[in-house]
């Protein structure tokens, strides 16, 4: 593969079939960095790419208005009520209200059609490692999250985004964090004198803060510390469903990323790990500022990155690298991934693509339309699947029910005859109902395919369909070896 | 990690008539087909135990978790009762053909899923210690394959290379692949990658159709096992055991999410039971779990995570309905770290029992080889004599 491919094979999405190549491609990595990140997609699988429109990309308090106007809706079809009690008005509620297959959808389009693919690729990262799973009541966050939690903080400080994900809405619901109360709360001492009430502490959040997002099970901290943060957390969150004037009256304010809850905090000082943290509300940043630092966030965070980007399994040395700058700079992303993408570079180490990576990579460089546009999300079409049925059966989605500890990057959990079956599939039905642009010979030629890959695409013999399936399923378009 | 004591291990026979269904011996495995089947179904996300088999008769369950506890549960003894949500599963305990083993854990009290989940089906001495699985071992060792209903391979499978998960694709514009062209592509593949691949081509010679829900897909399993040449082990994961919070509906404690999850595995042994046909007889099912949850509600009417849980086991292979148990006691200073159930039978040793039933594997080769626990304790009288 000519060396352009390979790093933006490795760093990237892949050029898309019509793009322009760079000339100096270390310069252009780090110049993705700096990329504009409109969202870019297509209006109907007819039309050219620009970028979405801003009324489908609601804000927080909309977003909230939806959630709210879905729940009522969906008491009174409950109820009977209103005329809600049929399947056609169900539909309607799910279509007008709720988020996921848009936000699903835009997420997609960014990735087939964006210009600024690296940072897709960190955004992917760092959405997996801040996994918000689809629990239904975080339908209308996640993209939300994607966008302004992740995308948005990719060149802050790591102390920035882990602050702004462990208090966005969707990660306080996911992790059931927007119920938990302080024991020792003014609201778990009302609740306390009547009988039909329960309030609380939820350590769901406080530990995995600390197992997944910051210093691991390596730092061996123990059940105290995770009680401490889950206490930190207390109070921090509302039910996203919550009217706007009750909102206002318990956190003092209408954001619902900022939105504390006095009344729940848990008061006095706590100590995690040692660190002693104020009570109140500064007590959060406090705390995620302490952990962004510590050395066992740095080593676990570090390595997963590597992983993620150079090797399978990455040197000593390329992670002692990345540790270093991340001490040196404290913890400025835009330098640790300048580093790791140097490095990425550098190694002529394989990665194995994950499966949603590997499908971007298959749509961008044949150019196929695989993906309906906006204004037909909900449409029902014979040739297009719907977004999230894709990524369901490519048993890849970040709008799936799924664990907070986000996807493996190891090899061994997706090489399996059923995932390789799913990538034979889907590069047949790519082929047969994505509208391909180039030839499999014209990719080949592009991309400088290596004799191996040449030979395989041969062996298959004169079937076009076969040939496309052959190329996109050979190890050197999957990511399994150096060509 | 508490001291097991088996000698103190009391079995309380359920109430019920036990029948003697399996006259199979277990003799050791020479040649030829295994005695029996082996089914597990994860519960991701760790089951309360106390819920889904209350210890009724104990004297602190209803000071302590009275929210928790389903009011209409079916009694099994005077100790033990069942949740309602287990509808079939109470079926079969009446007819013998299904236990619990209850306070059991894997020997992982950190509370962490992802080490307990790798824990427990890596089976090794410590998490992420094994790049195998012991039921992929199990099968290694007993010179058969197994295959896991996922579209992943799930760590406890690996470590046979002819292994195999299937979850049926349903992809607009794809056909099956074509075998022949299977075969090409896995040809210009690393020989590891290649066996893989290939295997993709054994399948597209069936064009299976299966429904996607979790109960249908153990009556698939329980079929395919029923078959003469068919595979002798099979994993089915359900997920959201995580209760944290909601785990019983406001004011019924018979309803709610682990109600609901309940229901799904009770549904999957119940599609598992359709499948075997007579197979049943010599099969096991059996659910594992990373942990169990606190004894205590935290304050979302849910519960964080714990230690000692339950096992429930099915299939003919049973002889007679049993809740094993070497009850622990639910006092504060009964409980593990006084916050969750504490654990007394290692629930590796149920799985050891569990695979010298049906892969008539010697229990000390499943202890020593599988396991890396020579003293691993043997439960197996307890559950199948």
């Amino acid at each position: 593969m000519h060396e352009s491919f390979r790093i933006a094979q490795k760093t990237g999405l892949m050029f898309r079939y019509d793009q322009a190549m760079p000339e100096d491609m270390q310069g252009w990595v780090v110049q993705q960095l700096q990329a504009e990140s409109p969202a870019i997609g297509i209006a109907n699988i007819y039309s050219t790419a620009e970028e979405w429109p801003a009324e489908l990309q609601p804000n927080l308090a909309k977003r909230s208005a939806m959630w709210r106007q879905f729940r009522q809706l969906k008491k009174q079809q409950r109820e009977g009520k209103n005329g809600q009690d049929n399947e056609a008005a169900v539909q309607a509620n799910r279509k007008a209200n709720l988020l996921r297959d848009t936000d699903e959808l835009k997420f997609v389009h960014r990735n087939v059609y964006g210009a600024d693919q690296v940072k897709l690729r960190l955004a992917a990262f760092w959405a997996n490692h801040f996994t918000i799973g689809n629990t239904f009541d975080t339908s209308n966050m996640i993209g939300h999250a994607i966008d302004e939690g992740i995308i948005a903080k990719l060149n802050g400080s790591f102390a920035d985004m882990l602050y702004g994900i462990t208090t966005h809405p969707g990660m306080l619901t996911y992790l059931d964090n927007v119920w938990s109360a302080g024991e020792r709360s003014e609201k778990a001492k009302d609740c306390n004198r009547r009988i039909d009430c329960h309030a609380g502490l939820n350590d769901n959040l406080g530990r995995e803060l600390l197992e997944l997002h910051s210093v691991s099970p390596a730092a061996g901290y123990n059940e105290d510390d995770i009680h401490s943060a889950a206490k930190v957390l207390a109070g921090w969150g509302i039910d996203f469903g919550e009217d706007v004037a009750r909102m206002r009256k318990l956190t003092g304010g209408n954001n619902h990323w900022d939105a504390y809850k006095k009344r729940w905090q848990e008061p006095g000082s706590k100590t995690v790990m040692g660190k002693r943290i104020y009570a109140g509300k500064k007590g959060l940043r406090q705390l995620t500022d302490f952990l962004a630092m510590h050395e066992h966030t740095i080593d676990y965070i570090a390595t997963k990155l590597c992983r993620h980007f150079i090797s399978n399994q990455p040197s000593s040395e390329e992670v002692k690298a990345v540790k270093q700058v991340w001490r040196d700079t404290n913890g400025d992303l835009l330098a640790i991934h300048t580093k790791v993408l140097d490095l990425a570079i550098a190694s002529p180490d394989v990665k194995f693509l994950w499966p949603m990576t590997w499908l971007f990579q298959v749509v961008r460089l044949s150019g196929a339309t695989f993906f309906q546009g906006w204004e037909q999300r909900h449409d029902y079409s014979n040739d297009l699947m719907r977004t999230q049925k894709v990524f369901k059966e490519l048993g890849q989605s970040f709008w799936s029910e799924r664990q907070p500890n986000g996807y493996s990057d190891d090899p061994a959990e997706w090489m399996s005859a059923e995932m390789f079956e799913r990538r034979l599939r889907f590069a047949h039905a790519i082929y047969e109902n994505g509208r391909v642009r180039r030839s499999t010979s014209k990719i080949m030629d592009r991309i400088g395919a290596s004799s191996a890959t040449r030979q395989l695409v041969a062996s298959v013999g004169m079937s076009p369909r076969d040939q496309f399936i052959a190329l996109m399923c050979s190890p050197e378009l999957m990511g399994l070896e150096n060509a | 990690m508490p001291k097991l004591n088996l000698d103190r291990r009391s079995l309380l026979k359920a109430g019920a008539a036990s029948l003697f269904m399996s006259g199979l011996p277990v003799s050791g495995f020479t040649q030829g087909k295994p005695p029996g089947s082996i089914n597990v179904i994860i519960l991701e996300g760790g089951m309360d135990g106390l819920a889904a088999v209350p210890p009724i008769g104990d004297p602190d369950l209803m000071s302590i978790r009275r929210v928790l506890t389903p009011d209409s549960y079916q009694p099994l003894n005077d100790f033990f009762g069942l949740h309602p949500s287990l509808k079939f599963f109470a079926q079969l305990m009446a007819r013998g053909h299904a236990s619990a083993v209850h306070a059991t854990s894997f020997p992982y009290t950190k509370r962490s899923h992802f080490e307990g989940q790798n824990l427990i089906q890596g089976g090794g001495l410590s998490p992420f210690s094994e790049t195998s699985g012991w039921l992929g071992r199990a099968l290694e060792l007993a010179g058969v394959s197994g295959r896991s209903l996922s579209l992943d391979m799930p760590l406890i499978l690996r470590g046979h290379k002819d292994n195999d998960n299937f979850y049926p694709a349903s992809i607009r514009g794809s056909k099956q692949p074509a075998a022949d062209l299977v075969q090409l592509i896995a040809m210009g593949h690393a020989s590891d990658n290649a066996q893989v691949i290939n295997q993709v081509a054994k399948k597209s010679e069936a064009n299976i159709k299966v429904p996607r829900d979790p109960a249908s897909l153990a009556k698939y399993a329980g079929k395919a096992i029923a078959q003469a040449d068919g595979p002798v082990a099979s994993v089915i994961l359900v997920n959201s055991f995580d209760t944290h919070a909601s785990q019983v509906d406001d004011g019924d404690a018979d309803s709610g999410r682990l109600a609901t999850q309940l229901a799904v595995v009770d549904d999957v042994i119940s599609g598992y039971r359709q499948g075997l046909g007579d197979a049943w007889d010599d099969a096991i099912i059996l659910t594992l779990t990373e942990f169990g949850r606190t004894v205590a509600a935290n304050g979302t009417t849910g519960t964080d995570h714990g230690y000692g849980s339950v096992g429930l086991l099915a299939g003919g292979s049973l002889p007679a309905s049993r809740v094993v148990a070497d009850w622990p006691g639910l006092g504060k200073r009964d409980q593990f770290e006084k916050r969750d159930l504490m654990a007394t039978i290692d629930y590796r040793s149920v799985c050891a029992a569990c695979v010298e039933r049906t892969l008539g594997l010697d229990h000390d080769l499943i202890a020593s080889q599988i396991f890396h626990q020579a003293d691993l304790p043997r439960v197996y009288d307890a559950i199948f004599a």
